[in-house]
This record gives C-alpha cells, sequence and structure tokens, in this order.
C-alpha cells in the first residue's frame, strides 16, 4: 500500500508490517498504527511513522543500542495486551528528541515503545523502573552506542520482520 | 468524584485487590501506601505527565529531515571523539 508522508514523499509499505499501538503514545493517543522505516546506512535511529497521520514521526532508537543491558520487568498485563509468548519477540525502542546540538538529543528510557514483532503489537510503556531517566542524554554513552550498533545483529534481524527500510539512502 | 476524609492510619480499597492507606501526614504532605496486584500500574501522575510532554517534545518539526538526522548523528559521534 502507499503512504503519503511529509518527511519521505510517497513510500510503498506491506501492510504486514504495520504495527497497531494499544493506547496509542501518550499525548498522540489518536494514532493507533505505525510503521518502523529503517535505514540503509549506519546511523541507528529510525523512524516510527504513523500511518493515520502523513506529519507525525518519532525518531527512535533501539534501547539495548543505548544501554546494553537495559532491563525491564513487563507486568503480566502489558504481556497479555502485546500477546507475547517469549521475551524474543519483543523489540524495545525509545524515542529521541532531536536537537541540532548534540548535547541537547536526549533519548527517553523511561518510557521505552515496546513491540511485539510476531503479532505487530506495541504500546508505550511507563516503566517501574525509576532509575531509567526520561531525559537521558545520548552523549552520554555515544561510544558505547558505536559498538553497540555494530555488535547488535540479533537485534536488527529481530527488527528486520517490522521494518521497511527508506531512510539513509542517499549516501553518507 | 467521590471524596473521601481519612484519618492517619486509615484506609481505603478500591475494588477487591486494591488498597490505598495514609502512612503519614505532615503539613502538607501526605504518605500513600498502595497496595495493588503486580498488574496494575501505579504512578505518580506528574510521571505521565512528563512523558506526554517529552513525546511531543520530540514530534520533530515538518521540515526536519532525514539528512538532517544523519547530520546530528555524526555531531554526537564527533563529540565522544573528543572526550577521548
Amino acid at each position: 500500500m502507499k503512504l503519503t508522508t511529509v518527511r519521505f514523499g510517497d513510500i510503498a509499505i506491506e501492510e504486514s508490517k504495520i504495527i497497531t499501538m494499544k493506547g496509542g503514545i501518550l499525548g498522540f493517543q489518536h494514532i493507533k498504527q505505525y510503521v518502523l522505516l529503517g535505514r540503509s546506512d549506519n546511523v541507528p535511529f529510525q523512524w516510527l511513522q504513523a500511518v493515520d497521520d502523513g506529519a507525525v514521526a518519532f525518531v527512535v532508537i533501539n534501547s539495548f543500542i543505548v544501554v546494553h543491558d537495559y532491563q525491564f520487568t513487563l507486568p503480566d498485563k502489558e504481556r497479555m495486551l502485546l500477546e507475547i509468548d517469549s521475551s524474543d519477540d519483543v523489540c524495545s525502542f525509545s524515542i529521541a528528541t532531536i536537537k541540532s546540538k548534540p548535547f541537547q538529543v536526549t533519548v527517553n528510557l523511561r518510557a521505552p515503545v515496546v513491540i511485539n514483532v510476531k503479532k505487530n503489537l506495541g504500546k508505550q510503556i511507563v516503566l517501574k523502573e525509576e532509575a531509567y531517566p526520561i531525559q537521558y542524554r545520548l552523549v552520554q554513552s555515544s561510544q558505547a552506542v558505536k559498538s553497540n550498533n555494530q555488535s547488535f545483529e540479533a537485534e536488527k534481524k529481530k527488527i528486520s520482520a517490522i521494518e521497511t527500510v527508506v531512510a539513509g539512502q542517499s549516501g553518507r | 468524584m467521590l471524596i473521601l476524609t481519612r484519618k492517619l492510619g486509615q484506609a481505603i480499597k478500591i475494588g477487591e485487590n486494591i488498597t490505598v492507606s495514609v502512612i503519614d501526614v505532615k503539613g502538607k504532605q501526605v504518605r500513600l501506601g498502595i497496595q495493588a496486584p503486580d498488574d496494575v500500574t501505579v504512578h505518580r501522575e506528574e510521571v505521565y505527565q512528563l512523558i506526554q510532554q517529552q513525546n511531543i517534545l520530540a514530534q520533530t518539526s515538518k521540515d526536519f529531515d532525514d539528512k538532517e538526522l544523519s547530520n546530528v548523528w555524526n555531531r554526537i559521534m564527533g563529540v565522544g571523539e573528543e572526550d577521548e
């Protein structure tokens, strides 16, 4: 199907890759369907593009790339809601707030967007783990992010099931 | 809205499984104890509001494109290298 977006123009997406966001993203609850737009270069950011509104897109980054030992307990209620049978099917993305100054770029580790890649179901979950900040400065772990990004083949493979590669094709 | 007056040590029940009790009162601060099943999430209201605000901030302007995003990433990497 064709999707008209503000940032990428018209893109072709497979309906089987549409993610239904249970309860939406806080503040954007009216939007229920998203697609994950991946890239062909080594930049670890991806876009969570709204299907219902071409202008709405969040920049996300795999939470495990930011903090390699990122860990949280998913309450049973959320587990059921996302129909999770195995944690191998779960991906966690942190929404990034992008500013032109590198020091101002933050990622939200407290409320990841958790996606079941097998069922295409997702939810932004507010974690009980209070140690994870809402505004984690990405520069703090930029070197770790770089090496994690290179070694996270398993995560990337998992994500590829729901990803549509459209970005980063203009060359580096 | 249901409004109840409670004394120190007293509690209210919400449904069968949730109990909210008044643990301590100091001036304008009230400490509450909440007993709820694992599948009930309890957060301070501000946390939800903060996350909502952050999501709105994260929703980048319409003219911010993918190329800009790559540039931002390169600048972040640049900072990391200077630190070493």
